[in-house]
């Protein structure tokens, strides 16, 4: 009784900050939608949702990194943005090469066989983020695995700095363009709506990836035993799984889909830099959260949400309050998301509350 | 039999790792920016150059680990030379591989140029360069291991003396021209030589760093013993004494001693003490990692600008001193609004939500929506400075401008601060922040409201923080957003990390160490925050109590570890 009136104060101020946030976005809404003037037209109203859509997909792929990990070693790994960007940044001097145009024909591999070298791009990236992230997991994680929670925290953020640092020593600080591929140019009409295929590509590669993932984890033996270890460690042990390895597969795993994300973000945004990773990689864990942290599922759902808020939201909600130039706090409305997702609901959409 | 292949195997293990190190260092551009500065100069063209130390470093320090195994003297010492000699070979075939594909691999890895593969090679043919490469590691790694082996005895000045030439060698672009601004440009030229120490000077500072590492330990035994001796009058004056002269030395600083140069970097030292003493509230007393520290800084600083500065909107032009009670009082509260929504939540999240917040100031300080508030990316200038205008006079020091001038206020602040949380420490409010951060429900079953006391340290760090951030924007009479990035939140961080959580002096030393050392290597300022990030790693998995532990913290940390050792003993004595 005693301790309910304690904690009081501290639900009011939660309460109230929720239901003045709920009233500014309704009141937001209302507002641009109402307005004389239509800040955009439906046209660009659904360009937006499909842009967010492309990026909502990349995040969902970072996002099952952070997931896939939070399930075995209940730790967020903090350099995962990281390992990310280092696969972006790695497969650009393998697409650049490719692109290269033959001094002959004039015609560069990539143009001209757009799939094989596509799938090379993908095949560098996801390799060298999964030979980061094991290493991070052997070098960093594993001495640490019963240390006290901020241990293995600070550990991650200290490892963040180094890969994106260490990048920006061995690859250079400059923004790289990245290689476009012909194929990509010029929109396509799907079912009377036109489209830009870079952004048809990259959901439909996102939604493939996770499908593979998601047969990996349910159905092979691999799988079973990463769920095993994330139920209990102790247990899987005596059961004759070697929990070691699973966890560094499991990082391998996180790595190759974050890779992958790696290629697929530089087809959307065109150009990479040792910078990259920090604001996807935040991104990508709010996705997680939202989905609820340790939920396959929810990370996809989650990522392709959070992109598509991030996209339609600035101009949706702050455009009818007269806010000036909307759109430079698309990240504050990213954050401001991760901050409420947190506080008002931390086990995510389809999360179980903690029993703790 | 398998013992020679294990030994074998064990230290070509290390060799490679060592190997591996060299590379990184060379292809992430270490070893290139060192190579222009000089250790110690023996002639007009020949000298030891801080790249090379850099390469001579893996070696040294693989073949050092390396004789810490079991075994004869002998069998260390080949121990460190096998490592030494794996770690020259990787080196070497780095630079045949890297000298052989020159132009190709310098399009990815951009710092791979001919002048690093020349500067490795010692300006000779590539494969010349690397067979004395590995000669020269392993003699290295051999004479690491020898050191190794000695006795304490022996090798205490050794390290010492290395120590010694070291510090002086790297605080030359300090010590030099304050040399000749105390018009004694004979003791400059006979120290340093081509911004490097003089062979001479070497071995003077190797001469004398040995002999205070002979004279330390024993020394400091005897006056421990003599304090214990004492009775508790003499001991406290001998305390007073020494404070005295701590003052004494605080107060000749920056004008008498370290001159305007040094002192800028004294006062960027006692801006991170101010604000890892407030980190080291939340982290190291309450053990709440707080990622958006830098808002609590920002608000501070935009604070102070809005109220003393003429151009601000709100445009009163206050004192500093009138204006700093309501600086730490509104950044106070600023930090119970950003706490009180995320008490609830378990250590992660929470840092990842400070995250937010702290991205979440930035950006608005910086957008045009608040800009005829708090002047988007212009910021706020003409903020005045704490004393008179920036110029006053102080007795037996005469008159005091520039840096200096922030230097006495910052020092007073840090001094209070430090003090205020020396004392929240050992008060009720520190012991119920101790028994929450080591189990928040014992805690709670006890009777410790955690709510409230966390509450606490969010507002009380907030507070120290804000006059760190009042300082700064009266140092540099302007405040822009540009300023409160997240690498201000993770420099702190590491500074509380590297000098111990919960450790008051660990924080001093953390900010000297993380702030002021790269001062003097101004080739490093690229490399700041790899380092940063390693020494967060390297901390936290070799030594998470950090450099001056706190006592109960240490034991906190180490609690797995001494419970396994108590089995360990306990076992044997169960069976028998």
């Amino acid at each position: 009784m005693r301790k309910r009136r304690r904690l009081s104060v501290v639900d009011v101020l939660s309460l109230g900050l929720g239901l003045g946030i709920l009233a500014f976005v309704v009141v937001g809404v209302f507002l641009t939608l109402t307005e004389s003037q239509a800040p955009l037209s439906p046209r660009q109203w659904l360009d937006l949702v499909v842009f967010g859509l492309a990026q909502g997909s990349v995040y969902a792929l970072i996002a099952l990194g952070y997931t896939l990990v939070y399930g075995v070693l209940f730790m967020i790994n903090f350099a995962h943005g990281d390992v990310f960007m280092f696969g972006a940044m790695t497969s650009f001097f393998v697409a650049d090469a490719l692109a290269s145009p033959d001094p002959v024909t004039g015609a560069s591999f990539l143009n001209s066989n757009p799939l094989i070298g596509m799938l090379l791009t993908l095949a560098t990236a996801a390799l060298a983020s999964m030979i980061v992230a094991v290493l991070l997991e052997r070098i960093a994680y594993r001495p640490l695995r019963r240390a006290p929670r901020l241990v293995p925290l600070i550990t991650a953020i200290g490892a963040s700095l180094f890969i994106s640092n260490s990048v920006r020593g061995l690859y250079g600080e400059q923004v790289k363009a990245y290689p476009r591929l012909d194929v990509l140019q010029g929109p396509w009409t799907i079912l009377g709506y036109e489209i830009l295929p870079s952004h048809a590509i990259v959901i439909v590669s996102a939604v493939i990836l996770m499908a593979v993932l998601w047969w990996f984890v349910e159905k092979t033996k691999t799988g079973r035993s990463m769920r095993a270890v994330s139920e209990n460690k102790d247990t899987a042990a005596l059961m004759g799984i070697n929990v070691d390895r699973v966890i560094a597969t499991t990082f391998a795993i996180g790595g190759l889909l974050a890779g992958a994300a790696g290629v697929l973000y530089a087809i959307v945004f065109n150009q990479v830099s040792w910078t990259i990773g920090f604001l996807p990689g935040i991104k990508a864990f709010t996705a997680a959260v939202l989905g609820g942290i340790g939920n396959i599922i929810g990370a996809m759902i989650g990522g392709v949400l959070l992109g598509t808020m991030e996209s339609v939201a600035p101009t949706l909600l702050l455009s009818g309050y007269g806010v000036p130039s909307p759109t430079q706090l698309k990240d504050v409305i990213a954050f401001s998301i991760l901050v409420l997702v947190l506080i008002f609901r931390p086990s995510g959409l389809l999360g179980q509350p903690e029993n703790k | 039999m398998t013992d020679w292949i294990a030994f074998l195997r064990r230290n070509a293990r290390l060799g490679l790792i060592g190997g591996i190190v060299s590379l990184y260092l060379a292809a992430v551009g270490i070893v290139l920016a060192f190579s222009e500065r000089n250790v110690i100069v023996f002639s007009d063209d020949v000298s030891l150059t801080l790249g090379r130390v850099m390469l001579a470093l893996p070696p040294i320090g693989i073949g050092y680990f390396a004789a810490r195994s079991g075994g004869g003297i002998p069998t260390r010492l080949t121990a460190g030379l096998l490592a030494g000699f794996v770690t020259g070979l990787v080196q070497g075939a780095g630079l045949l591989v890297a000298s052989a594909l020159s132009p190709q691999i310098r399009d990815v890895l951009i710092r791979i140029t001919p002048e690093l593969i020349s500067f490795v090679s010692f300006g000779l043919d590539p494969v010349v360069g690397a067979v004395l490469g590995v000669a020269i590691c392993s003699l290295l790694g051999l004479a690491a291991a020898a050191i190794e082996v000695t006795r304490a005895a022996v090798r205490r000045p050794i390290i010492g003396g290395f120590l010694a030439v070291g510090i002086l060698s790297l605080a030359e672009p300090f010590v030099r021209p304050r040399l000749q601004d105390m018009d004694l440009p004979n003791v400059a030229n006979f120290l340093y030589q081509d911004h490097g120490l003089t062979v001479a000077a070497a071995v003077l500072a190797f001469v004398a760093g040995a002999a205070i590492a002979v004279l330390w330990k024993p020394s400091r035994a005897a006056i421990n013993r003599r304090m214990a001796a004492a009775d508790p009058g003499q001991q406290r004056m001998v305390r007073w004494a020494w404070a005295l002269v701590v003052i004494a030395f605080l107060y000749a600083l920056p004008v008498k001693i370290a001159g305007p140069f040094l002192t800028q970097v004294l006062v960027l030292v006692g801006l991170y003490i101010l604000l890892g003493l407030g980190l080291n509230i939340v982290v190291g007393f309450a053990g709440l990692l707080d990622l958006g520290y830098v808002a609590f800084y920002a608000v501070g600083s935009y604070l102070t600008a809005l109220l003393t500065s003429p151009n601000s909107s709100l445009g009163i032009g206050m004192s500093f001193w009138v204006a700093l009670p309501i600086v730490v009082l509104g950044t106070a509260i600023v930090g119970l609004f950003i706490g009180a929504p995320v008490l609830r939540l378990r250590g992660d999240y929470l840092a990842i939500v400070t995250l937010g917040f702290g991205e979440i100031a930035r950006l608005l300080f910086l957008s045009d929506a608040l800009a005829p508030w708090l002047g988007g990316v212009q910021g706020i200038t003409g903020i005045p400075d704490i004393i008179d205008s920036g110029t006053y006079t102080l007795p037996l020091i005469g008159e005091v401008s520039g840096p200096a001038a922030t230097f006495y206020p910052l020092l007073a602040l840090c001094a209070a601060g430090a003090y205020f949380a020396y004392r929240l420490k050992y008060a009720r409010v520190g012991r119920a922040w101790n028994a929450m951060r080591e189990d928040e429900d014992v805690a709670q079953a006890t009777g410790v409201n955690t709510t409230n006391f966390k509450l606490l340290a969010f507002a009380l760090g907030a507070s120290i923080g804000s006059l760190g951030g009042a300082v700064f924007a009266t140092h540099l009479e302007s405040v822009f957003p540009g300023s409160f990035v997240l690498q201000v939140s993770i420099t702190t961080l590491a500074v509380v990390v590297l000098g111990g959580m919960g450790s008051i002096p660990g924080v001093v030393v953390g900010a000297l160490v993380l702030i002021g050392l790269p001062e003097m290597l101004r080739e490093f300022a690229e490399f700041k925050l790899l380092v940063y990030g390693a020494v967060l790693v390297v901390v936290m998995i070799l030594r998470p109590e950090g450099l001056l532990p706190d006592v109960g913290r240490r034991r906190e940390l180490h609690e797995a570890e001494e419970a396994e050792e108590v089995a360990r003993t306990a076992a044997p004595s169960q069976a028998s």
